[in-house]
């Protein structure tokens, strides 16, 4: 997806670094022996995040007998394969998918070549994840339908356009019949989703401009300042999310969830804002090098 | 019941003050003014109540005691009254949850007034669209200043919802000063030892 989704590194304590790492490992193992070599190509911090919530209160377990494949020769400890890996694994590949269809779409031909290449190369991999999640790949498809046509229409509202993200991300942590829990799961992905998406057009703001493309913040707010108003309307997610987090049994996840949540988020909205987020985004998480 | 003490997220052998310092948190954590027009609030209003009867058993068998004092809270739901029955209507749908149809009522009416925009507010708030809540909120508030209902909502969309952040997570300085109170208001004792 995008990867703002991504914990503050200074600020996790020891284990929830070590959770955060076996999370990402193991998401990239489960991805791999899932659907395919390719698809650790598409892995990335947002659904990492997800993972995490889907995790149960207890934690994943957890093991060091897996090799890493980028230096092969590497133990890493990583989380076993759990349902809720699986299913992060398949939702990651199958909004991939789209979004590539998406920018195959959107571009001219020359340019839309490596996109079109990468999403031949990703097809397989595709069916299979979609043959396995048919509800989330349908949803995935017509939100992103709903999403084009708002575009197609200029839609001035940023509510309905990050409405159409939101109810996809939303749908990406499946019902589990318990009432309480469901609703604030919902409520929490549902923000994540609709900040997610108020951050992209922020971020792609001055290129939109430049190139004369849609982008529903310069329609809302047209030429005048619109940094404080955004600002403050994320943040209203935010704090929406924070609200729906405490009411999670979350149990080892609490604290990671916590660091994404009050830092990590307000801390990359804020570099977006002054644009030093393209920096900050190149900066790995798992080194101290910058 | 549950055992109070798993409740609080303490040992049954914790003192008496890590009792009150777990309870303070978990209160501190579900505070109705956290969870003003949140959707959730009901939910936080169960982990509250659970709290405070956990908190106040915990009391009463170790104190025999008579010290504790229900916790009687109210949470901003939308009150009931209005002039107009469809207004009523409006709100009662709101208040139940049933966002859609409370949509539904709302584009029939054809009487754009001050409520009119506040009731499309709450909506839209219900919904998650804080934008399109911002705004109507904003348009009822100009229509009719001297509303207290209207003039609390649109004050807590200009706070950005505020509500709880755990400790050692708070990255912003509380410059505001509704803020700056309500947290204090949290934090602060209040009358015998009960958060709410």
């Amino acid at each position: 997806m995008f990867g703002y989704v991504r914990p503050v590194r200074e600020e996790l304590k020891c284990k929830d670094f070590d959770l955060y790492r076996a999370t990402y490992c193991g998401l990239c193992r489960t991805m791999r022996k899932r659907c395919g070599w390719l698809a650790p190509m598409v892995l990335n911090f947002d659904f990492t995040f997800l993972a995490v919530l889907l995790a149960p209160a207890q934690g994943e377990k957890m093991t060091t007998c897996h090799r890493c494949q980028v230096p092969p020769f590497l133990r890493r400890c990583m989380c076993e394969t759990s349902a809720g890996l699986e299913l992060a694994a398949d939702e990651s590949v199958i909004l991939a998918y789209w979004q590539i269809r998406d920018r195959v779409r959107d571009d001219t031909f020359l340019r839309g070549l490596p996109a079109r290449g990468f999403s031949v190369l990703l097809r397989p991999c595709y069916k299979r994840c979609a043959r396995r999640q048919p509800e989330f790949d349908r949803k995935v498809k017509e939100q992103l339908g709903i999403l084009h046509r708002l575009e197609a229409e200029n839609c001035t509202s940023i509510d309905r356009a990050a409405d159409a993200f939101a109810v996809l991300l939303q749908a990406a942590a499946p019902e589990t019949g318990e009432q309480n829990r469901d609703r604030a799961m919902e409520q929490l992905l549902y923000h994540l989703g609709r900040w997610i998406y108020l951050a992209d057009a922020r971020d792609d703001l001055e290129d939109d401009r430049a190139k004369g493309c849609y982008n529903p913040i310069s329609l809302r707010y047209g030429q005048q300042a619109c940094d404080e108003p955004l600002a403050l309307t994320m943040e209203h997610s935010l704090s929406l999310m924070r609200g729906a987090c405490a009411l999670l049994e979350l149990g080892r996840q609490e604290e990671l969830v916590n660091n994404v949540l009050c830092l990590g988020l307000p801390l990359v909205q804020r570099s977006i804002f002054n644009g030093s987020w393209r920096q900050m985004k190149k900066q790995k998480i798992w080194r101290n090098k910058l | 019941m549950n055992d109070p003490y798993s409740v609080l997220g303490v040992s049954a052998n914790a003192s008496d003050d890590e009792i009150k310092k777990a309870y303070r948190e978990l209160a501190r954590k579900y505070h109705p003014d956290n969870y003003q027009n949140n959707p959730l609030a009901d939910l936080a209003e169960e982990k509250m109540k659970a709290i405070n009867e956990a908190y106040e058993a915990i009391q009463k068998m170790r104190e025999g005691g008579h010290n504790a004092s229900g916790g009687a809270q109210s949470y901003q739901t939308y009150s009931t009254q209005s002039q107009d029955p469809a207004f009523a209507r409006v709100r009662m749908l709101i208040n139940s949850g049933n966002i859609s149809q409370a949509e539904a009522v709302l584009d029939e009416i054809g009487n754009h007034s001050a409520e009119w925009y506040f009731l499309r507010g709450a909506v839209a708030y219900r919904k998650g669209w804080l934008d399109e809540a911002m705004q109507n909120y904003q348009i009822a508030c100009r229509m009719d200043p001297n509303n207290m209902e209207y003039r609390q909502a649109l004050a807590m969309m200009q706070r950005g919802g505020g509500g709880y952040t755990p400790y050692g997570y708070s990255n912003t300085d509380l410059s505001d000063c509704c803020t700056t109170y309500l947290c204090l208001r949290c934090l602060c004792p209040l009358d015998g030892g009960l958060c709410c």
